[in-house]
């Protein structure tokens, strides 16, 4: 055991790359996250662009065929698992332990290495671009077109293997939440006292751990199709490919509230906040997200209804899906009844949250529209369709987590960022929003397919088409904003104090930016929206309001020692993952580089294994009062 | 003492009482009932559907696997005979306990090299043969994948066993990987069933005897 | 505090960062102009739009107007949700906003019967429409029996191409294959059959019905009628490669006499002038066009498993389009050439790449095709092959 630990000294660095690439603080890594995912968000946003600018007029030869797929094809996979997805886990890292007053997640080494593995598979994924040949097949990769046959060429191999690395990430991360808020919370945080956000990221994380071993199979049998000549899918050899999508979306409806849930989190975070008044039917509101991850799993077929899976089939989809849309609806209504007689305050977060209830409105009507089954027959595949997903992902989840950027940027930065340009970012948004995807709805009714790289002129798609590019402009504009008012609020923004909005949560009442310990005293929670009735006590009794929670002593409070592990375990997976995509031509390279892969991971889960979770010979301070933990 | 996150195991004090590694693996079971759950799914969806031979009806050797099996149960009795003598800190006990789980598990898997090396140079059913090879060797791979993980596992606590550092006080490492081995067994045992008992004498398309049949007749048509 | 950008004051934090008690909000109140300008935009989006080929709001069918009047509906739904909502939204978002001195607003936490209301008016709301479209789903499933008898068309899908095949198109059992134009009589109900030997497609005519998906190993099934003649256009929905965008095809609804005369007509030898004899021998010889086309009637179906067979193992052969009608299509290469002339199909022969890019039959027939596209034949023996393709009626 010595030994194998010894081969590595402890990392020490608490500054520097070093102690990035060795972090196991919540803090940091939700950092790490959320930096990333707001790189490969500029990134599918760009891919974006070049869709837009190729349907901009009718019969434009500026990208061919197949560069088009690739672009929808990372365009999508990009934003979805490599831009939303861990946006949202940046939030559950940076908010969650602070939210529930615990000093870090319950595994930091398996959290550190959650983010390890998810930047390599998206890495991965992407190198497809550096040996051209680029996934093309849409971001559900229908079988067969998938198969060798109809893609001969890798950019399948780097999807499905990129995929399944990124799933083993989400995965990780999601057990680790989950274990953190039900085993993890301050005394006295209750289920029923928990932050709406908690309480949606428990669901995801749920979510997650669900729905993502199935998609897990379904690339499993792809991989191994397309590598290893199996019949999965082979339709020559009795394979259905309607098998595929079965699997594919029984993971991807559950996936679609993975991607809005952490929104609605955040939104319900937000909207008392600046509306001064506690969340309108709490018990409704979580209720609802209880109903919405349960019925998830009931509703996939009706992204295929024109399977032909029969009317029977299609009706139970049908039904189930419109009945889902009621305890969405209700989540509407509670955001309203908060803001409904308070004293609402127009600050950026609150505007992002305000713009995601009247955005998700729209996503959620045309939703019901094809719901319904004999008219989504028209609407299937159609940018109808595309338009109802923006204002639900884009409205929706991209509005929360920037509501969520705005709201919690000065608790980790103590910086306010900046209100003028955070207006300008959110008006470009939302105007540039409503101007690309509006149109959408009318050249989906009137015909057009999602998915073709050209059309022809006079069939009336011109000017919805020219408008969506130009609404483009817009939000590429937004966000260059968005990204201006980072790094110049970094560098200058007004000092925040540790709770700039008089939020309700326990993440306030500790300092800005929070010492790595978070909580120098774990909090006794004395109710929902603990922070107000601290603060308003002190009001009542004429008293100043707190100040921020005193740092600790130096060294009295025991936190997890970086560690190398996490990262070599996750070299280690991804080159696994990298060796399977060697072409089957070359097997002999293809094992043995895989296996190497392995054998780096297992050092890294030995070391790992043996390495305790805290250094021996880190501080052992006298402060007390933690979580009842006796030596 | 102030600890955060898994520093203390034996003295944590959670939310719910439980300890943070053993709730980190029931979750994690849960994840895995579904992995199993969609590969199961496929192949039941796939019986009786290969267009051409080798079938089940012409391959597999049920006594043979019965054995494999009654084998596997057995390891899950010397499991749950480890963790009894790691609680009441009986050392030789837990030593012979935790060997005697990892030979089971090792008679196991040697018994489905057996039968994969019988089934392929035997037989002539390759993982790309057909559909039944295909989804064969994917499903019972994949647990077999499972059981070596489970006995490498049981071996490293061997091993620490063997240094006299398994004990009441570091029970719940060998519960943990009892879990674990559990659920791998009774996998095991919906496999066997669905497989082996029910599905063993499957054969072609055309043959009768298939109750669960094409993906339409499971799903909704 | 402000609500456009620019236009708010910078909040002065009070001591030790602690959040200001007083509120300094503009009372200056606006709708938001741009939000006003945005919508009158749409407005005026929808009162002029533009005619379209693939509308799903102009119906010709039953089919398609029953899936239309559920949307016409919901839509009226969709709107009066929308308004009163957003309105709702937008009435507190102004009623509500923060005032100079304001108190802490009332601490309410719920109300009990307002959420069951709440909860319960869209759950019957929704069940209502949900009832209804469950009975339109089952009563589009087949077509009436008042209708009459049904044609029966087999679609089969290929990568770029559709093949229609009628199997008792004259009710004596004349069997007809054709390809991208589907001829059906009007005012009757037609029974698409639909499969694919390759990937998955979908069939969609937008103004006679929605889609179906077709789908390898699968038979799918649905139907529709055209109540007026004209050309219905459709294309497929599902991506099925590089040149989904380029799959079209058309619907020619034809009164019953058009349609008996085209039915009649169908694999007649035709009339062949000496140039085109010269052309029907190009076409016919070794290694050239009949390799992948039929031109004398339907397909044999052994003849056609073996072009697909040869495909999927990727050798120089694809199941090409049966041209026995070609002369009478408006329009050639699945609905993307238009309309089917000689110069256009001059264009096409010398190198198909120029008018479909991707499409298979540069990339097969290697025996006529350099890699690049153009073609190995002569200009002469180019002609002579249009004058035969223009003759077959």
């Amino acid at each position: 055991m010595a030994t194998i630990t010894g081969v590595l000294a402890r990392p020490t660095a608490y500054s520097g790359v070093w102690s990035w690439l060795t972090t196991v603080d919540h803090k940091r890594i939700g950092v790490l996250y959320g930096s990333t995912a707001l790189l490969f968000l500029l990134v599918a946003g760009l891919e974006a662009g070049v869709l837009r600018a190729q349907l901009a007029r009718p019969d434009n030869t500026m990208v061919d065929g197949k560069t088009f797929n690739a672009m929808f094809t990372m365009h999508a996979t990009t934003m979805i698992f490599m831009a939303i997805m861990p946006m949202s886990v940046a939030f559950f890292n940076f908010v969650v332990p602070l939210a529930i007053g615990a000093r870090d997640v319950a595994f930091p080494r398996l959290n550190a290495f959650s983010y390890w593995v998810f930047l390599f598979g998206a890495l991965l994924m992407h190198a497809s671009f550096v040996v051209g040949q680029v996934p093309d097949a849409g971001w559900f990769s229908y079988a067969n077109l998938t198969s060798r046959a109809f893609s001969p060429n890798s950019g399948l191999d780097f999807w499905s293997v990129g995929l399944l690395v990124m799933g083993s990430s989400s995965v990780a991360g999601a057990l680790n939440f989950v274990v953190t808020i039900v085993n993890m919370r301050a005394p006295g945080m209750s289920l029923w006292r928990m932050p709406v956000f908690v309480w949606m990221t428990l669901l995801t994380s749920i979510l997650l751990v669900l729905a993502f071993p199935v998609i897990t199979v379904g690339l499993i049998e792809l991989t191994m199709d397309r590598n290893f000549g199996t019949n999965f899918f082979n339709t020559t050899a009795g394979g259905d490919p309607v098998l595929w999508q079965h699997l594919f979306w029984v993971f991807g409806h559950p996936e679609v509230y993975i991607l809005i849930l952490p929104a609605m989190g955040i939104v319900s975070e937000v909207l008392p906040t600046f509306s001064k008044k506690p969340l309108f039917g709490y018990p409704v509101v979580i209720f609802s997200g209880i109903v919405i991850a349960i019925m998830g799993w009931a509703v996939w077929s009706h992204h295929m209804f024109t399977v032909g899976l029969g009317p029977v089939a299609n009706s139970v989809f049908t039904i189930t899906t419109m009945l889902i849309a009621v305890p969405t609806g209700v989540k509407i209504f509670n955001w309203i009844g908060t803001m409904w007689g308070g004293s609402l305050e127009f600050k950026t977060p609150m505007l992002f949250a305000v713009g995601f209830i009247a955005l998700f409105i729209i996503g959620g009507l045309s939703g019901v529209s094809h719901a319904v089954s004999p008219s989504d027959f028209q609407q299937q595949d159609t940018y109808y369709i595309v338009a109802h997903i923006h204002y639900v992902l884009f409205g929706g989840s991209i509005f929360g987590v920037f509501a969520g950027i705005y709201y919690w940027f000065p608790k980790l930065t103590n910086r306010l960022l900046g209100e003028g340009l955070g207006k300008l970012h959110f008006w470009l948004m939302f105007i540039g929003m409503n101007i690309t995807f509006f149109p959408m709805h009318f050249a989906g009714l009137d015909g057009m397919p999602r998915r073709i790289y050209t059309y022809p002129a006079g069939y009336g798609w011109e000017i919805y088409n020219m408008i969506s590019s130009f609404g483009y402009l817009l939000l590429f504009i937004g966000f260059l904003v968005f990204a201006h008012n980072i790094f110049r609020s970094l560098k200058k923004g007004q000092e925040a104090g540790h709770d700039p909005w008089d939020a309700p949560t326990l993440e306030w009442s500790i300092a800005s930016p929070p010492p790595a310990y978070n909580f120098a005293e774990i909090p006794h929670v004395r109710g929902r929206d603990h922070y107000w009735i601290v603060k308003r006590e002190a009001q009542a009794a004429g008293q100043p309001a707190p100040g921020p929670e005193p740092l600790a002593a130096p060294g009295s409070v025991h936190m997890p020692s970086p560690s190398y592990w996490p990262l070599v375990t996750a070299v280690g997976v991804a080159w696994i993952g990298g060796g399977l995509m060697i072409h089957f031509d070359l097997p002999y390279i293809k094992f043995p580089i895989s296996f190497l892969g392995g054998l780096i991971a297992f050092i890294g889960v030995v070391g790992w294994s043996n390495e305790p979770t805290s250094a021996p010979d880190a501080h052992h301070g006298g402060h007390g009062a933690a979580q009842g933990a006796q030596h | 003492m102030a600890h955060a996150a898994e520093a203390v195991h034996h003295a944590e004090a959670t939310t719910t009482g439980l300890n943070h590694r053993k709730l980190l693996m029931w979750v994690f079971l849960g994840s895995d009932c579904l992995f199993f759950g969609a590969l199961i799914a496929t192949y039941m969806v796939y019986r009786g559907q290969s267009v051409n031979g080798p079938y089940p009806t012409d391959i597999l050797n049920i006594p043979v696997t019965t054995i494999s099996t009654f084998v596997l149960l057995c390891s899950s009795f010397a499991m749950v005979q480890a963790l009894a003598a790691t609680n009441r800190n009986d050392q030789k006990g837990i030593k012979i306990w935790l060997l005697a789980t990892a030979l089971l598990g090792t008679t196991f898997l040697l018994f489905q090299a057996y039968e994969f090396y019988t089934f392929s140079i035997g037989e002539g059913l390759y993982i790309y043969t057909n559909l039944f090879g295909s989804t064969f060797f994917t499903l019972t791979g994949f647990h077999g994948a499972h059981v070596t993980l489970g006995v490498v596992w049981l071996m490293s606590l061997f091993i620490i066993a063997f240094k006299g550092r398994l004990g009441p006080s570091t029970a719940l490492d060998v519960e943990i990987a009892g879990l674990y081995w559990h659920f791998v067994d009774i996998v095991w045992i919906v496999i066997f069933t669905l497989v082996y008992l029910i599905g063993g004498y499957d054969a072609g398309p055309a043959a009768t005897g298939v109750f669960i049949g094409p993906l339409s007749s499971v799903l909704p048509v | 505090m402000g609500f456009l950008p620019f236009r708010s004051r910078s909040v002065k934090g009070g001591a030790a960062g602690i959040p200001p008690q007083g509120f300094r909000p503009r009372l200056r109140r606006r709708p938001s102009l741009a939000l006003l300008a945005a919508m009158a935009v749409l407005a005026l989006l929808v009162a002029c739009s533009p005619q379209s080929h693939m509308s799903t709001w102009e119906v010709f069918g039953p089919v398609a107007r029953d899936q239309l009047q559920l949307f016409n509906v919901l839509l009226w739904v969709m709107v009066v949700v929308f308004v009163l909502v957003e309105g709702i939204l937008l009435y507190a978002i102004i009623r509500f906003r923060r005032r100079p001195g304001q108190a802490l607003p009332h601490q309410t936490h719920g109300n009990t019967p307002l959420e069951i209301t709440w909860t319960i008016i869209p759950t019957i709301l929704i069940l209502g429409v949900g009832g209804w479209s469950v009975a339109t789903l089952f009563r589009l499933d087949k077509p009436p029996a008042s209708a009459g008898t049904p044609l029966e068309v087999t679609v089969t899908g290929h990568q770029w191409w559709w093949e229609f095949e009628y199997p008792n198109a004259d009710g004596a059992g004349k069997v007809i294959t054709t390809a991208n134009e589907l001829r059906v009589p009007v005012a009757r109900p037609i029974n698409i059959t639909l499969h694919s030997d390759d990937v998955i497609h979908s069939f969609w005519v937008p103004k006679l019905a929605g889609k179906m998906d077709v789908i390898p190993t699968r038979t799918n099934h649905m139907w529709f009628q055209a109540d007026a003649t004209g050309t219905y256009y459709g294309q497929c929905a599902e991506l099925c490669g590089v040149i989904h965008a380029l799959m079209k095809f058309r619907v020619q609804a034809l009164s019953q006499a058009d349609y008996d005369a085209w039915v009649a007509g169908y694999g007649q030898p035709p009339q062949l002038s000496a140039q085109a004899n010269q052309g029907r021998a190009v076409f016919q010889g070794a290694g050239t066009c009949t390799v992948c086309h039929t031109a004398t009637g339907p397909d044999n179906p052994a003849v056609v498993a073996g072009r697909v067979a040869g495909f999927n193992s990727g050798g120089a052969i694809a199941p090409g389009p049966n041209l026995t009608d070609l002369a009478t299509r408006s329009s050639f290469a699945a609905g993307t050439v238009d309309p089917l002339n000689r110069d256009n199909l001059a264009k096409w022969l010398h190198n198909p790449n120029d008018l479909k890019p991707g499409n298979h039959m540069a990339a097969r027939a290697k025996a006529l095709y350099q890699d690049r596209g153009s073609v190995k034949l002569s200009d002469a023996q180019v002609s002579d092959l249009i004058e035969y393709l223009l003759s077959l009626k």
